[in-house]
Formats: C-alpha cells, structure tokens, sequence
C-alpha cells in the first residue's frame, strides 16, 4: 500500500487535526517506524484547496505494516 | 398560485419526528439524502418503534449520504455525532476504511453511558472480513468483534467465540445479564456465554472500523452499512432489529 512519507515534525503538525468538521488526519507508523498518512481519494479532494494542500507534495512509499495482532485477541 | 382547495396541493412525503430530526442534522452538517435514502430511514425508524427497539438504543449510524457530514450523525439523537479519520471511502452502499490507518469515533463511552449488564453493538458489513480486523474498545477492559475470516471473536466483559458460515451481513453482541452474553449474525443466535460479568464497561470511546486499545489497532477493510450502540436486546428484539435492518438495506439496494 502506497502512502505519503511523513518526518516527525510533519507528524507533529498533521496528526489529530480536523480538515473537514467531521474528519481528521490519522498516521500510522511502519515495521521501522516511519510516519505514513493515507488519504482516500475523497480525502485528497477535501484537501486540494485548503492549508494542507501540502500533504499532497510529500513523497511517497509502500508502507510496510508491523506484525497483525494475534488472533484470538489476548485478553 | 393559491389553492381553494386543500386536497389540490401537492402533498410531499409524510415522515416520523425522529427521521425528520436526523435529516435536519444531515442537512445542517452540510450533506444531503435521496428521497429514496429518506424513506428507508423513515420506516427503519417506524419499524424501530413497533418492535420497542428503538428505546434501547443510544446510537444509530446507517451510513446514509454517500459523505462524511451524513455519516457521521446519529439518527437516534444529536449525541454522538461521528468523526472519520483519513482513508475511509463513502459510498451509496456505506463507507469503507481502508484497513491500515481509518477509523470512525463515536464518542461513545460504555462505562459513561451504559449500565453494565446491559449492553449492545452491532455492525452490518458488506463484504467479508479479513484477517483480525474489528470494531470496538479493549482499554482496559473489553467491548468488542475482532473477525478473523468467518470466526467472529465477541466480548462485552467476558469472552465468547462463534463461528459463523461468513462474516457479513448483521453481527450484533448483546449482554442483557451479569451472565448471558449471546452472539448473533443475521438475527440468528450464534454462541451464548455465560462466564460472570466481574469487570466494568470500558471507559473509553467505541470505535468502527478499528478497534480503540488507546491508539486503534485491528483497522479493518470491510464495507459498512450501519452501526448502533445501545441497551441490551433480547432474542426476538435482536431478530426484529434484523428484519427491519435488512428491509432498510433492501430498500436501499445494498443488502447481502
């Protein structure tokens, strides 16, 4: 999976911050903790023409995810 | 033009208190309904009522818009209002997460607005699930689905697995007793647990398309139809709550 690359400073700027009333950026760190931020295609419409337009200028990568939790969950 | 006549003038559709409210919302959050959308709400909610399932529930979303300003409202109330994070799709069928980073905030707390033997969640899925995904809260103690394939793993409080034929369509969790847990998809009772209640609700807020351990985890992928979150159901209320679960999806041309 494809997502934009984030330093940790962007991270810090991006993460919890609403860019619709009802909608927020949420990243994901990978197997070696680098920051991904992954928008849907109406995400990249919500944003084109606001103040996080920028987002869209981050380079990109294949997100590699940590291990799948167990299953059944451990209690 | 005036009418002398009453019954010459056009009359437009008829709805419930309730749905007209949950438009109201929509509409003030800047989304909009079909006709046809507003009239599979309107008799899910008069179906609802008929069947005394509409009391019990806290939380409503039936995923109608095809936007995150609809998806978001509760049709039960004004409380709990949604919010989406990044990478959901939003559909006419319902909204998709993206199963690595989405996930949906009821705002919703258990402990806050539970009692704690009395309990429901439910979630209508689409399309099949994967490998660990869920909805709910475990932080630190647990209300939730984690699926994995057709094997549903179901806790309010205590634990207890089903194994379904799939994982689509209804599947609703229900504790109406410190010591009756049932599992149910389609209506149908999967698997009663009746390990003791010993622990309190999470106190923290429900999630879908992931589950909320403080940060989400178990992100899931599949499409979803409608939530809700509420006191718990009996058997005959959760078959009711099927039936008029699925004539609203038939209406709306999206039931599996």
């Amino acid at each position: 999976m494809i997502g934009y690359i984030l330093t940790n400073e962007e991270y810090n700027q991006v993460q919890g911050q609403f860019y619709t009333p009802e909608q927020f950026f949420n990243c994901v760190a990978d197997i070696n903790g680098v920051w991904y931020l992954f928008l849907s295609t109406q995400d990249k419409e919500d944003i084109l023409n606001t103040s996080w337009n920028w987002i869209l200028t981050l380079p990109e990568g294949e997100y590699i995810a940590p291990p799948a939790p167990p299953f059944p969950p451990v209690v | 033009m005036l009418f002398p006549f009453g019954f010459l003038q056009a009359q437009g559709p008829t709805y419930d208190a309730d749905a007209l409210a949950f438009f109201a919302r929509v509409t003030a959050a800047g989304g909009s309904l079909t006709l046809t959308e507003k009239s599979a709400v309107n008799t899910l909610v008069l179906s609802m009522k008929a069947n005394s399932i509409w009391t019990p529930m806290k939380a409503i979303y039936p995923m109608v818009g095809a936007s995150a300003a609809a998806c978001a409202q509760n049709l039960k109330s004004s409380s709990f209002t949604g919010t989406f994070s990044s990478g959901w799709t939003f559909a006419s069928t319902g909204v998709t997460p993206n199963g690595t980073s989405a996930f949906m905030n009821t705002g919703l707390s258990p402990f806050v607005q539970m009692s704690n033997f009395s309990f429901h969640h439910s979630v209508y899925t689409r399309t099949l699930y994967g490998t660990s995904q869920g909805i709910g809260i475990f932080s630190p103690t647990r209300v939730d689905m984690i699926v994995s394939g057709s094997t549903i793993y179901s806790n309010i409080g205590s634990a207890g697995t089903a194994t379904a034929t799939n994982s689509i369509s209804l599947l609703l969790a229900s504790r109406t007793t410190a010591t009756l847990n049932k599992l149910y998809t389609r209506g149908i009772l999967r698997n009663t647990d009746a390990t003791l209640l010993s622990v309190a609700l999470p106190n923290a807020n429900y999630y879908i398309g992931a589950e909320n351990q403080v940060t989400p985890n178990f992100y899931s992928n599949t499409e979803i139809a409608l939530s809700s979150l509420g006191d718990g159901l009996n058997d005959t209320q959760v078959s009711d709550f099927y039936t008029a679960v699925q004539a609203f999806q038939t209406t709306l041309s999206r039931n599996v």
